[in-house]
């Protein structure tokens, strides 16, 4: 008796994983950031294409990028920064991309497609969203700083102040102090910013990027480098006031990211139909509100309800990350290490 | 010779092992001998460059420390865990205590490293209270350093300690003890000389079941420690995501890998020796 239930169960497990298999014509595998894009809109491009988007998310770029080259299969679209582009590109898992089907690149503001480097031209990649890590100071507890990096050389601020734990967002913040670009190769330079870095660290509680805006909401941290939305999603609306959010003077490395279609993708045209939606004024527009950001999608502009942290135009002191050849990625490892690790 | 089933009802699990444990433990040790891909994963030729990297004494600084860490830990959990398994195999309510000791399972791990946050922060409620009793005028910084990693590792893995040493001590025969006061040990003396040598087995699987997955932590001490919290853990993910330098990350799990198996082996030999003998002696 009891083994015809066992069986019974396992022919409906069967069924169940049969049938979960079936129809992948009319499906979009979607390999993307966490939070990116709100689910309504998902659903809407759901319900006009008739397209199923099935949705899996990481939080780094270091993450997805791993685990494809671990040989993670099935993925069609997936959401790169610019180092990573390139790093893709140069790795073939991308596919080169056929811009009569995404007539809505146009949307596009061409004073930022026109300072990429690690697909010039847009080859291989649309841009999606694009903004950079700042930094954010409790206005109720901290007076007297101008704009500026050097705010983590306050001593008095000591235990109170958090960085990103991200090699190429110290580095390059440091590198941007001293006046030199953020994807800088040269020896000397780097070890000046390791010095500057040096400088900073013992003001710094830690190096994070997974905790830092909630105990800047609670009170715990008064000054965090990190992302603008980390930090406001942490507070209410009627409190945005005691958060002065800023890009330093100096510059800053900067981010987009963009839409790429792998090479092995299955679902090619879901895929190019997904990005073209995604570019469509409208939908932009309610990205960009969803994650108060400004959008590089020029008419979505208008349609904005929300204002963002910050403004597209503050941006343009930011750098874009490029990637940085092994040999270059070794020399900043390096640095890293000796940071992370002490002397 | 019959061989019996045995074989048969072992092959499930052995077979499991063999993919799931054994075949990733080879791809790690070959990739540890080959060469960084431009872009991550890795590359021919075969190289010993990632051996010769671990050479390197910034790697002996974060070893050294995790070690530290790692045996601090695992002493203030044993000694934590010593009482509070006497105290519950003596009990008359063992289910209770039992229940007590496995109820923080049942929340996740990070939520409860978050509740330390919450705890011990710069505005968490032990600053809170400190304020309130007027013994503290600005906050003291308990978390984002070592002291804080080791509190909550030792919270962590208290349970894993407890279990082991409440299970030997239970079976434990106390009237052992009260003979040894009757013979003029102190109490002291009775548990030092008559309870700790038989419950050793005990003790060695609670100090296995810390003092490994503590050397491996990664999640504690990114967390609750600091800017110089950095542990072994943490720079294995980081050489495998950041640095993008799989063989190196490989080098360095197999270089713990084979430090705690020996260790574990050399444990063994002098303190299970002891263990072993004993189960002859039945046989």
């Amino acid at each position: 008796m009891k083994r015809k239930y066992f069986t019974a169960i396992a022919a409906a497990c069967v069924l169940v994983l049969l049938g979960s298999c079936s129809g992948s014509k009319d499906r979009l595998y979607l390999y993307n950031w966490i939070y990116y894009i709100p689910e309504d809109v998902i659903e809407d491009f759901q319900k006009e294409s008739g397209i199923r988007v099935v949705v899996d998310s990481y939080a780094s770029n270091e993450e997805m990028y791993n685990k494809l080259l671990a040989g993670g299969k099935g993925y069609d679209i997936v959401v790169p920064s610019g180092d990573y582009v390139s790093i893709m590109i140069a790795g073939g898992m991308l596919q080169r991309l056929d811009m009569g089907k995404i007539p809505n690149y146009a949307n596009l503001d061409a004073s930022a497609l026109n300072r990429i480097r690690f697909d010039t031209g847009n080859r291989f990649s649309i841009p999606f969203m694009m903004g950079a890590a700042g930094v954010s100071v409790n206005k109720t507890k901290v007076s007297g700083y101008e704009h500026s990096w050097n705010i983590f050389e306050r001593n008095d601020l000591n235990g109170r102040m958090t960085m990103l734990d991200d090699m190429r967002e110290i580095l390059g913040a440091a590198l941007k102090y001293l006046g030199y670009s953020v994807n800088d190769s040269d020896p000397a330079h780097l070890e000046e910013a390791r010095l500057v870095v040096e400088e900073w660290k013992p003001n710094l509680v830690k190096f994070d990027a997974e905790s830092f805006a909630r105990g800047f909401a609670g009170g715990e941290f008064w000054v965090v480098q990190g992302y603008a939305e980390n930090v406001y999603i942490e507070y209410e609306p009627s409190r945005y006031s005691e958060i002065d959010f800023f890009f330093p003077k100096e510059g800053m490395p900067m981010y987009m990211d963009s839409f790429c279609i792998l090479k092995d993708a299955e679902n090619v045209e879901a895929a190019y139909k997904f990005i073209n939606f995604m570019l469509r004024p409208d939908i932009a527009a309610r990205v960009s509100d969803y994650l108060m950001l400004p959008s590089p999608n020029v008419p979505a502009r208008a349609l904005m309800t929300v204002t963002p942290n910050y403004q597209f135009e503050d941006l343009a002191k930011g750098e874009f990350k490029e990637d940085l050849g092994a040999q270059t990625l070794l020399l900043y490892n390096e640095v890293w290490r000796r940071i992370r690790v002490g002397n | 010779m019959r061989r019996g089933p045995g074989l048969a009802y072992a092959s499930p699990s052995l077979l499991w092992l063999t993919f799931f444990f054994i075949a990733p433990l080879l791809i790690i040790v070959l990739y540890s001998f080959l060469t960084p891909g431009q872009r991550g994963g890795v590359d021919l030729p075969f190289t010993l460059n990632a051996y010769r990297a671990i050479a390197n004494p910034s790697f002996g600084k974060v070893v050294v420390g995790t070690i530290a860490v790692a045996l601090a830990a695992t002493f203030f959990t044993l000694l934590i865990a010593l009482p509070c398994g006497y105290y519950m195999a003596r009990s008359s309510k063992q289910t209770l205590l039992l229940l007590l000791v496995i109820i923080p399972f049942w929340t996740n791990f990070l939520i409860r490293i978050y509740a330390w946050i919450a705890i011990l922060g710069n505005e968490g409620f032990l600053n809170d209270l400190l304020r309130w009793l007027g013994l503290a005028e600005e906050s003291v910084r308990f978390l984002y350093n070592r002291a804080a990693v080791t509190l909550v590792l030792v919270y962590t893995y208290l349970p894993y300690a407890i279990l082991p040493l409440f299970s030997t001590i239970d079976k434990f025969d106390f009237s052992l003890l009260e003979a040894a006061r009757d013979l003029g040990a102190t109490k002291f003396m009775a548990i030092r000389k008559v309870l700790l040598p038989n419950i050793r087995a005990g003790i060695f699987t609670a100090f296995l079941f810390t003092f490994i997955p503590i050397f491996g932590a990664y999640a504690v001490p990114l967390l609750v420690g600091g800017t110089n919290s950095y542990m072994l853990g943490n720079l294995i993910a980081d050489e495998l995501t950041k640095s993008r330098n799989w063989p190196l990350a490989s080098a360095i799990s197999l270089v713990i890998t084979l430090v705690t198996t020996i260790g574990v082996m050399l444990l063994l030999r002098f303190n299970g020796t002891h263990i072993l003998e004993k189960k002859h002696e039945k046989a």
